[in-house]
């Protein structure tokens, strides 16, 4: 729904939503400017939360950049070291000297703590849109089973939040004895209380009509303004880097991939902000299936740490300090979608340019274009469809 | 008569011992009105904040306030009455004191429900700063909260509390009761403009336009009531719903008619929006406008809008009550109850009305803690479009229901309240003036729901559906 913003003399009030206001998820900044109550203008201001980290990866080694990629975006940090390793090794592998492969049972947890990752940031992205919305409660139950997957990361790696476990050529710790079974038990149990999230929440009829309609992206726009991840899918368009561009074992696992369908009913469109929240919830449910599917696939625990079965980490370290020429962008699939690393290397320790590219950055370049003509108390709906997460933005 | 009704004027007689003068009445009004409500409507109303907070965890499974219990206040309590010795002998008798095995335990269970909290938060609301913004319309600013508080409590002078307690008595009480809540309007219109912040003018744009229609629904809510009591006065309208017999609560306005039970909901539905609270809390939406109309205020100022909104909420409940529940009657044996002494009478009804409002509270706070927020277009079409034709038709219903009556029958005296004529339906008739609302409403929802009703199948696999 778009209305028109039109007062007689043009009298516009201009808001300053942000950097410190309760729905920018941090500080993100809004210049609004609105005639009443809808929205004429909007413009996102950022660069409040930029810390140089492409820069620091100039400066650094190549593995001491990984804990700098957490920092890239906090709320999903495994898929973030992912990101970046996964570049690091293909990049390595260009050399014709190398001859390292990355250890089975590695690129099995490493699927695993992604997609339990995906899990974790998903639920705050639906948890705090729902806040956005007006409803605090889903956001606290979200907070809670996010509280099950920091726990077993804990006992993994010693981190609740930046967990800079992924490693170039592996990952830093093998599973903790019980894990699978922490797993296994973690999913159950999610698993019943998503069912009572989206009772509560996904299916109230106020929620649904306040989402339904609103901020509409059609799949052609989507591709035309780089959306990426499940705001792309959200807009009906088909396409997943897991499934699409394997990495990993993604490419056994069959990864189902979500697009949105109108799902808020007649009221609603396809690529609405209730299509894009809601491909959020399928896309949890997908990845309950794909934990479980790569703990059947996950092989035994060997001996050799670079063992190219059950190791869990490969020989990179004479690589890693003479390192060949070249350059490289590979993309993963992030939670917030598709985050690209661009590598060029000139054969020193440290890379030339590390180049990260987000999700977050394109979804707030759509947001002048949106969130023009709508309610202002859709704004905080649209951000928190968008799922921004600000230092993804600065970096 | 002094014209300040019923209970003043008996006390102001006992005190004089005769005719009053105008001290006695004087005094009397500051005992009987302005006494009670400080004594009884602020603490209830500062308690149910510690309620709420507590609900709000009990909902989102987290323990809520629990460390400040009484100590605190009991020690200060202490300093107070011991106040000729020095502090290390002040200290050990009150440690002496709070060791006893029954005090132990008070304070212990005090700090588990958090009940130190509402001292706590009390005298750091007093310490605050008091902010005046450099922007504001100074006299406007501070002059809104006393104004939203008044709004809040000036109609309880017409709820009555029991037979013998009824503040101000008139002919036209729900007239005034409606009439002057509407009070808050100017009030958060004030506390909106005269902030001189964006967000507070937008917060206090939005209360004003969401008060102003819902008080459309509530004004024709409470004539459903009127029209089917044949009074305007609060307290015939409770007496009107007397039922002899063990089961009093077939008395009840809510259960005359169907549409009777509808204007209840509709009442409810837009006494929520009045006191601002989820899912109307669009004025002071917090993820939206920082915190609307109260943004700039800080200390003993947003506390008294805090008080405010509380005992809207409790005056919601008062008034749901009083016109479609019984007000003070007790569900049963209602004539039994009414026939005791007023000094045993008297904190049996009131008791009784207070369940009845925290019925109504808790539902609120439920609510609240469950639903999203609506959008401003939203609250607004749910008004007009929703609400007030349900209202109306209503009330189109009543008038029917009174005419198929088809006269009036005696009803029983109750109390101080002489005895109306009701509705001679007998039983076959609200057996029948039931009968054909609810099966059209019904036709009517599942009709609908067979138009409107289907989930896309992925939603239905997401709430544990087949897809």
């Amino acid at each position: 729904m778009t209305l028109d913003a039109s007062t007689p003399n043009g009298e516009r009030m201009t808001l300053n939503m942000g950097p410190h206001h309760p729905a920018t998820h941090g500080v993100l900044r809004i210049v609004v400017e609105s005639d009443g109550e809808v929205v004429a203008t909007c413009t996102p201001d950022h660069g409040y939360l930029h810390r140089s980290i492409e820069k620091i990866g100039e400066c650094v080694e190549w593995p001491m950049f990984v804990p700098y990629t957490d920092r890239v975006d906090y709320v999903c940090a495994m898929n973030a070291n992912l990101a970046y390793c996964v570049a690091a090794e293909k990049l390595l592998q260009t050399d014709p000297a190398a001859t390292f492969t990355v250890p089975r049972r590695a690129e099995c947890i490493r699927v695993l703590v992604a997609e339990l990752n995906r899990i974790s940031s998903h639920l705050v992205a639906v948890g705090a849109m729902a806040m956005d919305v007006g409803a605090y409660t889903p956001f606290l139950h979200g907070i809670a089973q996010r509280e099950g997957v920091n726990d077993i990361f804990e006992k993994l790696c010693g981190q609740r939040l930046t967990y800079n476990y992924v490693t170039i050529g592996g990952v830093a710790f093998d599973l903790y004895d019980g894990a699978i079974d922490d797993i296994r038990r973690f999913l159950d149990q999610f698993e019943r209380e998503m069912v009572r999230f989206n009772k509560l929440v996904t299916t109230n009829t106020i929620f649904r009509d306040r989402c339904a309609g609103v901020a509409t992206v059609s799949a052609k726009e989507a591709v035309a303004w780089g959306l990426v991840g499940p705001n792309l899918r959200g807009s009906g368009v088909d396409f997943d880097v897991r499934r699409d561009e394997p990495y990993c074992v993604y490419g056994e696992l069959g990864v189902q991939v979500p697009v949105g369908q109108a799902f808020a009913g007649r009221k609603g469109q396809v690529g609405d902000a209730y299509d894009r929240y809601v491909v959020r919830l399928l896309e949890i449910q997908e990845s309950i299936r794909l934990c479980r599917e790569v703990l059947k696939l996950l092989p035994p625990s060997a001996e050799k740490p670079n063992d190219p079965i059950g190791g869990i980490q490969a020989d990179v370290g004479k690589l890693l300090k003479k390192p060949g020429k070249g350059e490289i962008h590979v993309r993963t699939e992030a939670p917030r979608g598709e985050m690209g690393y661009f590598l060029v290397s000139d054969g020193t320790k440290s890379l030339f340019r590390v180049r990260c590219r987000t999700g977050s950055f394109t979804a707030a370049g759509i947001f002048h274009h949106v969130m023009r003509g709508i309610f202002l108390a859709d704004v905080v709906a649209v951000i928190g469809s968008f799922d921004v997460v600000v230092p993804e933005i600065d970096r | 008569m002094s014209g300040f009704g019923y209970a003043v004027d008996t006390f102001a007689a006992w005190l004089a011992g005769g005719e009053p003068g105008w001290l006695a009445v004087s005094v009397a009004v500051l005992a009987v009105w302005v006494l009670p409500l400080m004594l009884l409507v602020f603490p209830v109303a500062a308690l149910g904040q510690i309620l709420e907070r507590k609900i709000a965890a009990a909902i989102q499974r987290r323990v809520g306030p629990n460390s400040a219990g009484l100590d605190g206040p009991l020690r200060f309590g202490f300093r107070l009455m011991l106040f000729f010795l020095p502090r290390e002998r002040q200290d050990r008798v009150f440690k002496a004191f709070c060791n006893f095995p029954p005090v132990r335990s008070i304070l212990l269970v005090s700090r588990r429900l958090g009940l130190g909290q509402l001292a706590a938060d009390g005298i750091k609301m007093l310490g605050k700063e008091d902010i005046v913004p450099a922007g504001a319309d100074g006299m406007v600013f501070r002059l809104a909260p006393y104004l939203a508080l008044a709004g809040a409590f000036l109609p309880f002078c017409v709820v009555p509390f029991g037979q013998h307690l009824v503040m101000l008595e008139t002919e036209v009480s729900a007239l005034f009761a409606v009439a002057v809540s509407g009070i808050v309007v100017v009030a958060l219109k004030m506390a909106g403009w005269g902030s001189g912040s964006k967000w507070s003018l937008l917060g206090g744009m939005r209360a004003v336009a969401q008060l102003v229609s819902y008080e459309i629904p509530i004004g024709l809510a409470v004539g459903g009531a009127v029209l089917w009591s044949g009074s305007m006065d609060l307290h015939a309208i409770v007496g009107q719903q007397y039922e002899p017999g063990v089961f009093s609560l077939l008395g009840w306005n809510a259960l005359q008619t169907p549409f009777l039970a509808v204007l209840m909901v509709v009442f409810f539905v837009a006494g929520l929006a009045e006191c601002q609270r989820s899912p109307f809390d669009m004025a002071e939406a917090e993820s939206e406008l920082v915190s609307g109309f109260n943004t700039e205020y800080s200390g003993l100022r947003w506390g008294l809008f805090a008080m405010a909104e509380y005992t809207e909420m409790l005056l919601v409940g008062a008034l749901l009550a009083t016109l479609f529940l019984g007000g003070y009657q007790s569900p049963i044996g209602e004539e039994w109850i009414c026939s005791l002494a007023p000094w045993l009478e008297v904190p049996i009804h009131v008791a009784l009305l207070g369940a009845k409002v925290v019925a109504v509270y808790l539902l609120m706070m439920w609510i609240r803690w469950t639903l999203p927020r609506y959008r401003v277009d939203q609250v607004m079409r749910l008004a007009w479009l929703v609400l007030v034709p349900l209202c109306l038709v209503s009330l189109f219903g009543i008038a029917l229901t009174l005419l198929a009556a088809g006269g009036t029958e005696p009803g029983e005296p109750f109390g101080r309240v002489a005895a109306r004529p009701r509705a001679a339906l007998g039983w076959l008739g609200h057996l029948v003036g039931w009968a054909i609302p609810v099966a059209v409403g019904a036709w009517l929802v599942v009709m609908a729901k067979k138009k409107h009703g289907q989930v896309h199948p992925a939603l239905q696999r997401l709430t544990g559906g087949r897809s």
